[in-house]
């Protein structure tokens, strides 16, 4: 069986830890988060009649990408930025981890996640940015870790990303 | 000016013998009758020296050789039997020595823990801690056990393979072999250590965790109670030959562990432990069979108590009978 290492990145309380434990069985418990800055977690999804393990590396969010433990993101074969709907800073975060991560890990797959789609009321990252995002190229998807909404398509896009490549 | 006759005939006069020679290679590269009766005076030197060299070829080999021993069975079963039947009485004779011999010395083992006043004291301290008696017996006896060995890509703290003991706690391995990759970042970073440096041993209680690594790989080790210093040269060795002998394997490595499975018996093979023997020494043993299974040595303890009801019936027995003779 393939396995690939993924890494999720983001902002802290963007819902990254959420959106795992909505997608995965989990083993570890969210202490590690906040002991060595990273937790792991597992999912074995079927892409293409091909077993697939994803070993889901979530990284503790922190403002700004020279925060994160650099080395946890060594050998990643994709990663998924994670954004809050209801947070204009955490995009701006994405958005600065996006520039520096490709930078080290040119071409490596990634998909952008706009997160708590379920706080309507609450939205202050504005539709047309989305939009514009993804006429840029990145790949956004519209997620609530509430509701399940497009989290296992997420996961699944950034899978088939990383067999084509 | 010279006439394209005249440079032909120069170019013959000149080049005829290498023409000739480019033609000869040329027919035995494209004939298969030549080139196979070539290379079948080479193929036995080429294949003694390659299957020294790796493991490649038997890996190569293997499947087809699976392949033609199931059709050879399904076409005609007699023809196997007939070749294995001499050593077929052999292998069973030496399998039930080797079965009697094990059974007796646990007959003997689980004896002497019976009626020595140590193992009385162990009984004592099973019903006391409500374990069960070998487990109570197994940890007043093991000096060691390799519990678990993760083998790892150090890049991506992907597993590449995983061998445990029968009867351990099993864990996920993908995520585990990830965890203790990241807490090995953690602490190079944390401490901002040495690019060559690397966290070697964890300690938690009765269980030590060493960590071997060389350029590509990681090999972590699970091992309760004290381990000796012969092991971890023994499992750096180990490491080393997986560095050599896959050495392309782990250069175009992208997540498919299945080049590894290979290893796995070698894996298995270092899953060793070793036990006190009442001051005649350290006995120590490899092989997965011969680590303890709790669950079985509990089973073990049937003759035990077969051992007390014949005792106390003999005395049930005795007592009676001398009841009924003094009446």
């Amino acid at each position: 069986m393939i396995q690939k290492k993924i890494c999720m990145l983001g902002s802290f309380a963007v819902g990254k830890t959420s959106l795992v434990s909505r997608f995965v069985d989990n083993m570890f418990s969210d202490k590690y988060l906040t002991t060595i800055g990273v937790k792991i977690d597992k999912k074995v999804i079927t892409l293409q009649q091909q077993d697939l393990t994803l070993v889901i590396w979530d990284i503790a969010g922190e403002n700004g990408f020279h925060q994160i433990h650099g080395t946890y993101l060594r050998g990643m074969s994709g990663y998924i930025l994670v954004a809050d709907k209801t947070r204009a800073s955490t995009l701006d975060t994405v958005v600065s981890i996006k520039k520096t991560v490709g930078q080290a890990f040119h071409d490596t797959p990634c998909v952008l996640l706009m997160n708590k789609m379920d706080l309507a009321g609450q939205w202050d990252v504005q539709e047309s940015t989305i939009d514009k995002l993804s006429e840029e190229g990145w790949d956004v998807f519209r997620t609530s870790a509430k509701t399940g909404q497009n989290v296992e398509e997420a996961f699944n896009r950034l899978a088939i990303k990383m067999l084509e490549k | 000016m010279h006439s394209p006759d005249e440079l032909n005939s120069l170019r013959t006069l000149i080049l005829a013998p290498e023409q000739l020679e480019i033609g000869e290679l040329k027919e035995r590269l494209d004939d298969p009758e030549i080139r196979a009766e070539e290379l079948s005076r080479i193929i036995a030197e080429a294949i003694v020296i390659r299957a020294s060299r790796d493991r490649k070829l038997a890996t190569a080999l293997l499947p087809t050789i699976e392949e033609i021993i199931r059709d050879s069975v399904k076409r005609d079963p007699k023809f196997l039997a007939d070749s294995i039947f001499p050593i077929i009485g052999p292998a069973i004779r030496r399998s039930i020595a080797e079965s009697l011999r094990a059974m007796l010395e646990s007959m003997s083992s689980t004896l002497e823990h019976t009626f020595s006043w140590r193992g009385i004291k162990w009984r004592i301290e099973s019903f006391r801690t409500g374990k069960p008696f070998a487990e109570i017996v197994l940890m007043h006896t093991l000096v060691y056990r390799m519990e678990q060995l993760f083998l790892i890509h150090k890049e991506t703290g992907l597993v590449l393979q995983h061998a445990a003991a029968e009867s351990v706690d099993l864990k996920d391995a993908d995520m585990v072999s990830a965890m203790l990759t990241a807490i090995q970042d953690f602490v190079n970073d944390s401490f901002s250590a040495k690019e060559d440096s690397s966290l070697q041993n964890l300690n938690l209680g009765e269980l030590t965790i060493w960590i071997e690594q060389s350029p590509r790989t990681i090999l972590a080790s699970v091992i309760r109670g004290n381990p000796p210093q012969e092991l971890k040269t023994a499992l750096k060795e180990s490491l080393e030959n997986v560095e050599f002998e896959y050495n392309s394997a782990l250069n175009s490595f992208n997540g498919d562990a299945a080049p590894f499975e290979q290893v796995k018996p070698d894996l298995m093979y270092c899953l060793s432990q070793a036990q006190k023997t009442d001051g005649k020494g350290t006995r120590v043993t490899s092989m997965p069979a011969t680590i303890a299974k709790p669950k079985k040595v509990g089973k073990k303890d049937n003759p035990i108590l077969f051992i007390y009801i014949a005792a106390a019936l003999c005395i049930a027995i005795i007592v009676v009978g001398y009841i009924f003779s003094t009446w």
